[in-house]
């Protein structure tokens, strides 16, 4: 049940052997807990609609590197815009991975968001507790589970990846498991 | 990994470069020769270190866009290899 790797990282050959039920067993341990977490955090903002968004992108970005970009969402219809796509991105997010539906593309609109939450808490807390936060955590949780596709293992991506329309377009390959 | 051109090196091993750099690299020279807790015991916020905080940030910064930007060129020009599944 020991899966070999051979593979090439900086010009050098690696090999390491992997457990596969090990890593199939985490691969869903992760995509479940890291799941929930966003699947909460969308359905809790629904929970208390409305959602606004201003005091983080118009208040809290504003100084930080990414306040130039951020700050333009702050107002009218694009605050609007984010209001709704803030707790429905999430939402989506947390089912995708829970599920295993289109993994890849779930994942990377993970890491996605906690990018901004990263930077962005991170910057007005002044990196009090160091730069390794739990939102940056998150997004590199995020980028494992897009890098491994998790999506296959007791996930609906398992079988979206069989069908004959994902077979005719294999470059859909990217956003499933 | 192993068929990577000059572009696709400088996004994935230039952006893991520059995100070790701003996490590991300059948070061990900042514990060695600089303030290691930027942070004082009464939790105020003490901005005396080697590396300005937004240095730090910018340097993450780019190496999440680099890497970013590795993984959506990937996705625009290349069809996964692996299609057997």
């Amino acid at each position: 049940m020991t899966e070999q790797i051979h593979t090439q990282l900086l010009g050098r050959d690696v090999s390491l052997n992997v457990s596969g039920p090990w890593l199939a067993y985490w691969l869903v341990i992760m995509r479940l807990a890291v799941g929930w977490w966003l699947l909460h955090a969308g359905l809790d903002k629904f929970a208390g609609w409305p959602f606004d968004a201003s005091w983080f992108i118009g208040g809290a970005a504003a100084g930080t590197s990414l306040g130039p970009f951020v700050t333009l969402f702050s107002d009218g219809i694009l605050l609007s815009f984010t209001n709704v796509m803030v707790p429905l991105g999430q939402t989506l997010i947390g089912l995708g991975l829970i599920v295993g539906a289109l993994t890849r593309l779930a994942a990377f609109f993970g890491a996605f968001l906690m990018t901004f939450f990263y930077f962005i808490n991170g910057e007005t807390g002044g990196w009090a507790h160091g730069v390794i936060t739990g939102d940056l955590l998150g997004l590199l949780i995020f980028a494992m589970i897009a890098t491994l596709g998790a999506g296959r293992v007791l996930g609906v991506d398992a079988y979206l990846v069989k069908t004959s329309f994902v077979k005719d377009h294999p470059r859909l390959r990217y956003f499933i498991g | 990994m192993s068929e990577l051109t000059t572009i696709e090196r400088i996004g994935l091993y230039g952006g893991g470069a520059l995100l070790l750099l701003g996490t590991v690299g300059m948070g061990l020279i900042e514990i060695l020769l600089g303030a290691p807790h930027p942070v004082s015991g009464e939790g105020q916020i003490v901005h005396e270190t080697l590396f300005s905080l937004s240095l730090r940030s910018y340097t993450i910064l780019l190496g999440l866009i680099l890497m970013a930007t590795y993984g959506i060129a990937n996705l625009a020009t290349k069809p996964p290899k692996d299609t057997s599944i």
